[in-house]
């Protein structure tokens, strides 16, 4: 029951941060409801997955996105709407923006850095680029995985 | 080599048979077809739109308006195109540096170049409903800007902040917004207002730290900053990257890696100014 209350709560957190985006990126008003849903489910999966099943991030991270992508394109065809919208503002709240700026303030940091200090602060922004590169890719490749399943094409241009 | 009996039109016309023949469009209809699935293109370009998507709704509408096929380079900032039709053709570029996004664009290209392929609108109907386009309605500025506050303020929530920092995120966020919408206005390189917005939200988040409102509040001084965190442009680069659009891949990654410099910088600034532990 706790279990279902810590999810509820993160997926509605997370359904906020998706419509306040979604808002900021112009969404129109009739798919915002949606971008909500699909924000919610994606960093909801996420959450469960690390908290109750022990996954790595980026492995959780790579099933919210697939998620996010799948509902992206179920979602799309309803609304007859480009699938994008929902993917890129359902994935918003799984963008690794502090692992970013993190790794970037390691960088800044080693111009004023002891001697001894150097080594540490060089591997701490190594690892969080390293994750930073790595969610990133497992969102994109969740949200285009669907296309490249789904409408495998001959590319026309 | 060539038959000698072939003339100069026939050398031409075996050059242009490897593909199929539309109806031979004039002067003014090829020239339109050129211009108007530029225009659209260079929209998606500017507003949000991956490189495949750019492509294929240019090749679609161009396509739908009378060329027989269509050739595009999308670049990171830029579209070189040329329209094939019978044995004319015409190439144009057009400029298209970032506008940020927005996804009424993306979506009503869209709908508008399915609308062409199925021969529903003609290319006068085109140019009036890309004028419309372009005069979309947006939200209120104050409605972005109650927006990404809540937005960051939720953010708080999901890093495991209490009911103090998700205040003070909140009011570091929409201040952070506000300020970057103001800064947008009076024309400030993207880079300088992310700096700037940055350490506004960052002034302002310190507050949690300073006036001993909360234990975690290192977690109002991450979140406060989510607003300016480039999630287009990373994202679609990576896409890029996977679709094989690797120069326009990288060109958005170094832009997303740029911007989140610019927070680091801004955020770092505001954390030593106001003395307080950081994140």
């Amino acid at each position: 029951m706790t279990i279902l209350l810590a999810v509820l709560e993160d997926a509605l957190w997370s359904g906020v941060a998706a419509v306040g985006f979604g808002v900021l990126f112009n969404v129109p008003r009739r798919a915002l409801a949606y971008c909500a849903l699909v924000g919610a489910c994606g960093h909801a999966v996420r959450t469960l997955m690390m908290d109750q099943f022990g996954m790595g991030i980026t492995t959780a991270t790579l099933l919210g996105a697939l998620i996010v992508g799948f509902m992206s394109k179920f979602i799309a065809r309803k609304l007859k709407m480009p699938s994008m919208i929902f993917g890129i503002t359902g994935a918003i709240p799984m963008v690794p923006g502090v692992f970013a700026y993190q790794t970037m303030i390691g960088l800044v940091d080693l111009i004023h850095q002891e001697p001894g200090q150097i080594q540490a602060t060089l591997a701490e922004a190594a690892v969080n680029g390293v994750q930073t590169v790595a969610l990133l890719g497992c969102l994109a490749l969740g949200i285009t995985a669907p296309t490249f399943l789904l409408e495998r094409e001959h590319p026309v241009v | 080599m060539f038959d000698p009996r072939l003339n100069e039109r026939d050398i031409v016309a075996v050059a242009a048979d490897h593909h199929t023949h539309k109806p031979e469009l004039d002067r003014e209809a090829l020239r339109d077809v050129m211009r108007l699935s530029l225009w659209a293109g260079q929209m998606l370009l500017q507003y949000g739109a991956d490189t495949n998507r750019v492509e294929q709704t240019i090749h679609r509408l161009g396509t739908g308006l009378g060329a027989d096929w269509m050739d595009i380079l999308v670049t990171p900032d830029a579209i070189v195109a040329t329209t094939i039709n019978n044995y004319e053709f015409r190439t144009k570029v057009r400029r298209a540096p970032s506008r940020g996004v927005d996804m009424t664009v993306i979506a009503e290209i869209s709908e508008l170049s399915y609308q062409v392929q199925d021969g529903k609108i003609d290319r006068f109907g085109v140019g009036e409903k890309l004028m419309a386009i372009d005069e979309r309605p947006h939200y209120n500025r104050w409605t972005v800007v109650l927006a990404v506050g809540l937005a960051c303020a939720a953010f708080n929530r999901l890093f495991g902040g209490d009911i103090a920092t998700f205040a003070v995120t909140f009011f570091a966020s929409s201040g952070a917004m506000f300020a970057r919408q103001w800064l947008h206005s009076v024309e400030l390189n993207t880079v300088l207002n992310w700096v700037i917005t940055a350490f506004v939200a960052g002034i302002v988040a310190s507050l949690a730290e300073l006036l001993s409102l909360s234990p975690l509040s290192s977690t109002a001084l991450a979140a406060s900053v989510l607003l300016l965190v480039p999630g287009v442009p990373l994202i679609n680069g990576s896409e890029d990257f996977l679709n094989g659009h690797i120069t326009n891949g990288l060109a958005r990654s170094v832009w997303g890696a740029i911007l989140s410099l610019a927070i680091a910088m801004g955020l770092s600034l505001a954390i030593t100014t106001m003395g307080v532990s950081g994140l």
